[in-house]
């Protein structure tokens, strides 16, 4: 009895699953379609399928988080995945309602359209509510409104000239975009980073987190309208951005990071002042949420993402950890300075927006302390050493502030044949949905909020 | 004397009423620690939209384009009803509070049936939770100037406010209580945190703002103004009979801009130390109030018999 390559395939990724890895990234890329799947140990491993008349067999019956990938895969690259069916259009939105939301009906059933313009200085995305009165049955989300076509525009540019397109995907995860697309390409070009120079992205990383963190927790106190605390948090985070524009030039560490070694330097005495004071305050404003009652009243059992959920979705970054799921990226981060990291979980891992709002907390407490031993020194420039051979595929996981992101570099002559960079955010947004339903429509922008998602990191 | 109190009736209802959201939103800024807009900034606002142009929803009808102009209506007339001090003659519209409760639920209901004209999610999302915790705050309202008609003996607003003057009535705890009540209903009514909270861009979370979304230009004037106004009676109503006041009507016309003031600032603080409550909960804290207003009732009749 033979067995077809496409079976082997599934067989292949069941396996690994199985053996405890999970589900990484799916892209099209030429004539295939590859899989990645990532093992507890951070390894990053490819199963890869032909694409055989335009078809290939869908994994998404073995991975649920496969769903965007898969569609996006249709949308983008023509490739059709048998078994997974109706594939929904996710990135192509000219076509009908019917044919991109989930048929609810029933007795007062209707539907709640939202966005893509909203009434505040948001990205654009449109939300599809369906409901009962208040209640969410259902919630059908289309982002990819603003696709800019950065991963087709990056091919056939060099490696370095590439760097560009992975770091405009996304302001607010810049440092961790541009850190996995060097990685990768490192991979690629048989470079390994010095000490020096993944002490240098580690503490860019940790910025980034910084200001992000502090700006979600700010954005919870929106999401329920506590005016002082979101200011409170929303100016410490204006802080933290002002001390990135001291160090790199940039608040939002735009152009700090480069392929094949650091450029960035500073002195690390001023910023660890600074981070210091940053610290003190933000945990006496923190201190203060936690004695306001009518704030913590709203967080707790909304917006429920259960671990058996977090895993099943696959649920990254603090929304995989305030369900329980005790995975970060940065632990098995061997090219980072992250020594003897582990990760944290919330003592009531719930998976609720109280959850997901002390695990914001409590790593914002984890950032400070990283930074506070990482800057003992200055930061020099420096350039990563030839190790071994190059590869044809680099992949690099690195943890932003939304979870572990993905990225993808294939290459041939020193020139980008294929880019694919899977954000945090992206593999997030579908948990979002799920974590809607069942909640009231008015407790959604707190849902959304306490996972406080890219939606850029969507329209690359 | 009596001419004066009218001109501050009017004067104050129509043309100053913007000014108390102003000082709340100014005092909130200043509480946050940002400079903030000034006080007068909800009138640049009417000046802004006075000079654009409204629009018209597709496929609505005379509903969509009276309910402004209803609301305003009903907010002029209510005005009229309210009395800033005791002895004001009455304007030809009466003085009596269950009267003004109707006047109110008008301009409530002129605006909750252009949402349904139009058929926004918005609008009719806003206006159903509008209309769902009217039902607790118009019982609360009831209950709570029953207590002041108790103490007063009638439902006429300007003998209501002579009759709760002095120190005399707050030796029962009656008039405490319906204080403490109508507290809350001063925060539903005008649409303040944690029932609502008049400052969100999101459109999920919206009561009163809702409807509003399908307005513009003169149009969302009116419902601005009128939403201002309705700060203005229950403020007034709060300061000159939930609020210890004197005898003299002269003192109480004196006192008054105090005591609106001091108001917007209790509302101001409120507002920015409180997040907004959850919305199945908001019946619940009218409730509280109407249960307060309810022992207010029953400790005046055991005093009483």
């Amino acid at each position: 009895m033979s067995r077809s390559p496409l079976n082997d395939y599934r067989t292949r990724i069941a396996a690994a699953l199985e053996g405890g890895s999970r589900f990484g990234g799916l892209h099209a890329s030429g004539g295939t379609v590859r899989t990645a799947l990532v093992a507890p140990s951070g390894a990053i491993q490819f199963e890869s399928a032909p694409v055989v008349d335009g078809r290939v067999t869908s994994i998404v019956d073995l991975a649920p988080a496969a769903n965007w990938d898969e569609r996006e895969a249709f949308d983008s690259y023509g490739v059709r995945f048998d078994g997974h069916e109706p594939l929904r259009p996710l990135v192509d939105h000219d076509l009908d309602l019917v044919s991109w939301t989930v048929p609810v009906r029933g007795p007062d059933a209707y539907q709640v359209a939202v966005g893509p313009i909203h009434a505040g200085v948001i990205e654009s995305g449109h939300f599809r509510f369906h409901v009962v009165g208040d209640l969410i049955l259902h919630l059908d989300a289309r982002l990819f409104y603003k696709h800019r076509g950065l991963e087709r525009a990056a091919e056939g540019h060099t490696l370095a000239e590439g760097l560009a397109y992975a770091g405009r995907a996304c302001a607010a995860c810049a440092v961790t975009n541009t850190v996995a697309y060097a990685q990768a390409c490192e991979q690629v070009l048989a470079l390994h980073p010095t000490a020096e120079v993944a002490r240098a992205r580690t503490i860019l990383l940790e910025l980034e987190r910084l200001w992000n963190h502090l700006n979600d927790i700010a954005a919870v106190c929106a999401g329920v309208g506590l005016a002082a605390g979101n200011m409170r948090f929303a100016a410490l985070t204006e802080r933290a951005r002002q001390l990135n524009a001291q160090l790199t030039g940039h608040r939002f560490l735009f152009g700090s990071v480069e392929v094949g070694g650091n450029r960035v330097a500073f002195d690390a005495t001023a910023a660890r002042a600074e981070l210091a004071e940053i610290r003190a305050e933000s945990e006496s404003a923190w201190r203060e949420l936690l004695f306001n009652a009518s704030f913590s009243d709203r967080l707790p059992d909304i917006g429920v993402v259960s671990l058996e959920d977090a895993v099943t979705f696959g649920a990254v970054g603090p929304a995989a950890r305030a369900s329980g799921l005790a995975e970060d990226a940065r632990a098995t981060s061997n090219l980072l300075a992250y020594d003897g990291f582990t990760a944290i979980v919330p003592h009531r891992a719930a998976g609720d927006v109280q959850a997901r709002l002390e695990q914001h907390a409590l790593e914002v407490q984890q950032t400070f302390d990283l930074l506070a031993s990482l800057l003992d020194a200055p930061v020099v420039a420096a350039s990563c050493e030839p190790a071994g051979n190059g590869r044809a595929i680099g992949a690099a996981r690195v943890e932003s502030p939304r979870g572990a992101t993905l990225c993808i570099v294939e290459s041939t002559n020193g020139r980008v044949d294929r880019v694919r960079l899977r954000t945090g955010s992206y593999a997030n947004w579908p948990v979002v949905a799920h974590a809607a339903a069942g909640c009231l429509l008015p407790d959604f922008p707190l849902i959304n909020k306490s996972f406080e998602l890219c939606y850029a990191c969507a329209d690359r | 004397m009596s001419a004066l109190s009218i001109a501050v009736q009017l004067a104050g209802g129509i043309v100053l009423a913007p000014l108390l959201p102003g000082l709340i939103q100014h005092w909130k800024a200043r509480l946050q620690g940002r400079r903030g807009p000034t006080p007068l900034q909800p009138y640049r606002e009417l000046r802004r939209l006075w000079g654009k142009s409204s629009v018209e929803v597709e496929g609505t009808g005379i509903v969509y384009r009276l309910a402004p102009s209803v609301t305003a209506a009903s907010l002029v007339l209510a005005i009229l009803l309210v009395p800033v001090a005791a002895h004001a003659p009455a304007l030809g519209v009466g003085r009596d509070v269950l009267a003004l409760l109707g006047v109110l639920a008008l301009g409530r209901f002129a605006v909750a049936s252009a949402s349904w004209d139009t058929g926004s999610g918005f609008a009719l999302m806003g206006a159903s939770r509008d209309l769902t915790i009217a039902v607790f705050t118009d019982a609360t309202f009831v209950l709570a100037v029953a207590v002041a008609a108790l103490v007063a003996h009638t439902t006429n607003l300007a003998s209501m406010i002579a009759g709760t003057a002095g120190t005399a009535v707050w030796s029962n705890p009656a008039l405490g209580l319906a204080a403490a009540a109508f507290a809350l209903v001063v925060v539903a009514e005008t649409g303040r945190q944690p029932v609502d909270n008049p400052d969100t861009h999101l459109e999920l979370t919206m009561i009163h703002e809702g409807p509003l979304l399908e307005y513009a230009g003169r149009d969302l004037a009116f419902l601005q103004w009128s939403a201002a106004a309705r700060h203005w009676i229950v403020l007034v109503l709060a300061a000159q009979i939930f609020l210890p006041h004197a005898t003299s009507v002269w003192a109480q016309l004196a006192v008054l801009p105090f005591a609106l003031a001091v108001l917007c600032g209790g509302l101001a603080l409120v507002e920015t130390t409180n997040a907004k409550m959850r919305i199945l909960l908001a019946p619940r804290l009218l409730a509280v109030g109407a249960a307060a207003a309810l022992l207010g009732i029953v400790s005046w009749l055991v005093q009483v018999s």
